[in-house]
């Protein structure tokens, strides 16, 4: 019986070691997703929670890119839709209309999105804040006009579907569509966070807060500024791949401004600097209304006015707490901890007497 | 031509000296990390297989009516918590006895009552304190039959624990030996390269034509650099030498271009004309007009700002490691998987930041983040920090700007320790007089571009044009 306590106490010991790893919680979270995906499967949570969800998680991951753009980087780019829209249309017309092998596709578009980062890179090399803004925008609306004027690879205004693909030889159903999101979406806050605890994470840190002395230790702003370009776009164009196999369905009208404001809305609402906050941003601004304000009467009604509430939250959020909801919800977290410190305090002094 | 190639030749060598150096280094400090991990894991497993031992006895001990030591280390915590939860509670007696004999002044039964209550707590306590000393020993307890079987198991587990035991000892010594010989063998690998390396950069020193650009200890020289803004003329046709290992001060009223003149080392700024050469090491000579921004500390020219530049997001001690950014050697891959060629690395680069804060005394800090710390503990920061990139040469942009008397102090002698400790010179723009005079074995003395003198402390302040271009005319 004592044996078998000491080795439970051991085991539990081991046990938080591991779960303090900061891993953990991201992994944790992903496998709570797939359990929402089984269960959506035996019907006990509906497809119109769990639909929005994998969407959330796919422009979660494009989040994800544009805050090492902006929250490390210091780089406003307002580009993202039509590096977004170009993943999308990759996939579909490679991988569907074609019918290429899936890596055939894949190796395109990274290609693609290393070309188009640099070229943006290169840009930002010479041109910085609102204007480099202005220029990714043109960019993407550029792309824009490409998407609707391209039939042959974008099938133009009317939108392109896509047809269940086939992964290496397999063909992928909507279940494994949404696995394979969940799985992606982890590997990339794991693959996030290991850049942002290492020295490219640190050297965009120290670009954005000083270009002068950052040259001064060494740190080169075109490599680091063409990375974080880089990486940005490989994220939006997985992002893009995703959305296409999960909504079998890009049209152009998809990626205009509205999309990467939505994104850069969801970074800085969130946290710019924080995955937790990221990914809380992105389901304020996209999950809120496809999962719990779509299920209320009002809303219903009123579908428009959702929007009006996401817009009120947003201004709340960033007039009160700049540093996004990850802020607010530490500032909760440490006015709960002082009001309950408050309460035992008074609870000890009558009980026990005027000494604590 | 062929002295040309000679020399690219040297310096692609003394470059790889500088590689296989900074290697070596990297795996002897890596090497006592590594020592005390392992030290640390066999000491963790001795001590678990002490406690599961003792565990596993614990029934038969008790049957046995004998304490273990850890039965009874255990025993005297219930028997302190124990004390404490009572204590407690007879406090929360008195106050509620206060409380009623408020409310009832002349009630006797109350107090009765309370009396009552005390007494029932002590027996309550007593009873408890009787059943943790009693332990969960069954009756007939300590009977000579269970004592010997007892015994007999206490001779087996501690037969067993000390097989484990130096099972897990001798497995630890066979590690650490392993990797005493693979570090010896990496290492001596890399010194005989480096040793054959300095041979042949030794044979080709003489040829090179490094004395002809730069004579012996002298580490940095200014040649006819002006820099010019328009129409105005920040620098002037300025020339001088740094030495080897001394502290330099540069001195002047406020625009004489003092941080014109770093900027141009330090290549922010093009200078319109002159030429600046840098010692490298030995025998090489660089002209540094030829670096971009971002390769200059590499070449071991390291500078601080005048106002404090840290990164407010990163704590101190990865803003430490954010200065030794040109030392990483694992690349964007090893990033991304962080392998453990990075883990190593950073495991390396945190223990001699450690260091470094630790002779700095900025130890404490090392957690903290920038906001809010004083300021001057911020700017002995940055002087930590460009240590990190193990500099020859460190430019401070006025080190002592908005500090006060006494950090001020602790600064000289702090820059006099690091020019010792780590064999850097030290280049320095000031304007509290006090320090310059304090510290400086040369300084130079700068207005409007041009120079106005250079020498010790003591002919700097006894200099006329100085004194006139600090102090007008009339003086």
């Amino acid at each position: 019986m004592t044996l078998l306590s000491y080795r439970a106490a051991a085991a539990v010991k081991r046990l938080k070691a591991v779960a303090k790893h900061p891993y953990f919680g991201f992994v944790l979270f992903g496998l709570v997703l797939i359990a929402f995906r089984l269960l959506s499967l035996g019907g006990l949570i509906p497809n119109s929670l769990m639909k929005p969800l994998v969407l959330t998680m796919i422009y979660a991951i494009v989040a994800l890119g544009f805050s090492l753009l902006l929250g490390y980087g210091g780089l406003a780019s307002l580009g993202t839709a039509g590096f977004v829209g170009l993943g999308s249309y990759v996939i579909g017309h490679f991988s569907g209309t074609l019918g290429y092998p899936f890596l055939a596709t894949l190796a395109i578009s990274l290609v693609g999105a290393v070309v188009l980062g640099a070229i943006v890179g290169f840009i930002s090399l010479r041109i910085e804040g609102m204007y480099l803004a202005i220029i990714t925008l043109g960019l993407s609306e550029i792309l824009k006009e490409v998407f609707k004027s391209f039939n042959a690879f974008t099938n133009g205004v009317n939108g392109l579907g896509f047809r269940n693909f086939a992964l290496f030889g397999l063909p992928v159903s909507d279940f494994a569509v949404d696995l394979i999101v969940i799985v992606v979406f982890i590997l990339l806050i794991v693959g996030t966070l290991n850049i942002i605890k290492s020295p490219t994470g640190r050297a965009l840190l120290a670009m954005k807060n000083s270009d002068s002395a950052a040259q001064s230790m060494g740190i080169g702003l075109m490599k680091y500024r063409l990375l974080a370009f880089v990486l940005a776009t490989i994220y939006a164009v997985i992002g893009g791949m995703l959305y296409m196999a999960d909504q079998k369905f890009s049209i152009p009208t998809t990626w205009t401004l509205d999309f990467s404001l939505n994104i850069l809305a969801a970074v800085v609402v969130g946290g710019a600097q924080s995955i937790t906050g990221i990914l809380l941003g992105t389901f304020m601004i996209f999950g809120l209304n496809m999962t719990v304000l779509n299920n209320i009467p009002f809303f219903l009604a009123y579908p428009d006015a959702t929007w009006i509430l996401n817009g009120v939250l947003i201004i709340l959020v960033t007039m009160f707490y700049p540093g996004g909801l990850i802020r607010l919800l530490l500032t909760v977290k440490f006015r709960l901890v002082k009001a309950v410190n408050i309460l035992k305090k008074k609870w000890r002094r009558y009980r026990y007497g005027e000494d604590d | 031509m062929a002295k040309m190639i000679e020399r690219r030749l040297l310096g692609y060598r003394l470059h790889l000296l500088i590689r296989l150096r900074d290697k070596k280094q990297f795996w002897d400090s890596y090497l006592p990390i590594r020592l005390a991990a392992i030290a640390e894991r066999r000491d963790r497993r001795i001590a678990a297989i002490g406690l599961r031992t003792e565990a596993g006895l614990r029934s038969a001990a008790v049957a046995a009516g004998i304490d273990t030591p850890v039965a009874a280390l255990e025993r005297d915590a219930r028997l302190k918590r124990l004390d404490e939860r009572f204590a407690w509670k007879a406090k929360a007696l008195v106050q509620s006895r206060r409380r009623a004999l408020a409310k009832h002044p002349d009630d006797a039964g109350v107090a009765a009552s309370f009396d009552r209550k005390d007494a029932d707590l002590a027996s309550r306590k007593e009873t408890r304190r009787a059943a943790i000393l009693l332990g969960n020993r069954p009756e007939g307890a300590g009977s000579a039959a269970a004592k010997e079987a007892y015994e007999t198991r206490l001779k087996v587990a501690q037969d067993v624990s000390r097989i484990e035991s130096e099972r897990l000892a001798a497995d630890a010594e066979r590690v650490l030996a392993r990797i005493h010989a693979e570090h010896q063998k990496k290492t001596s690998a890399i010194g005989a390269r480096i040793a054959r390396l300095e041979a042949g950069v030794a044979s080709l020193k003489d040829a090179s034509a490094a004395a002809e650009l730069l004579p012996e200890g002298v580490h940095l020289r200014l040649k006819n650099l002006s820099m010019r803004f328009g129409g105005l003329l920040a620098v002037d046709n300025l020339s001088f030498d740094v030495r080897q290992g001394e502290i330099f001060g540069l001195i002047g009223p406020n625009g004489a271009g003092k941080t014109t003149i770093f900027n141009c080392i330090t290549r922010f700024y093009r200078p319109t004309s002159g030429t600046m050469w840098y010692r490298r090491n030995a025998v090489e000579t660089i002209r540094l007009n030829d670096f971009p921004v971002h390769d200059i500390v590499r070449q071991g020219i390291v500078r601080t700002f005048q106002n404090v530049e840290l990164v407010w997001e990163l704590s101190i001690l990865d803003n430490l490691l954010v200065g030794a950014h040109t030392v990483y050697r694992s690349g964007f891959f090893h990033q991304l998987f962080h392998t453990r060629k990075l883990r190593r690395e950073e495991e390396v680069m945190r223990a001699r930041a450690m260091g470094v804060l630790a002779t700095l005394g900025l130890a404490p800090y090392a957690f903290a983040y920038p906001y809010g710390l004083p300021y001057g503990i911020l700017k002995k920061v940055e002087v930590a920090r460009t240590l990190m990139a193990a500099p020859k040469l460190i430019i401070l942009d006025e080190p002592a700007a908005g500090l006060n008397d006494k950090e001020t102090e602790e600064l000289a002698v702090l820059i006099r320790k690091i020019r010792d400790d780590y064999h850097a010179t030290i280049f320095l723009v000031e304007h509290d007089m006090g320090l310059v005079m304090d510290v400086c074995d040369t300084v130079c003395a700068i207005s409007f571009g041009k120079m106005l003198a250079i020498g010790t402390p003591a002919q700097i302040q006894a200099n006329a044009l100085v004194r006139q271009a600090y102090l007008g005319e009339e003086s």
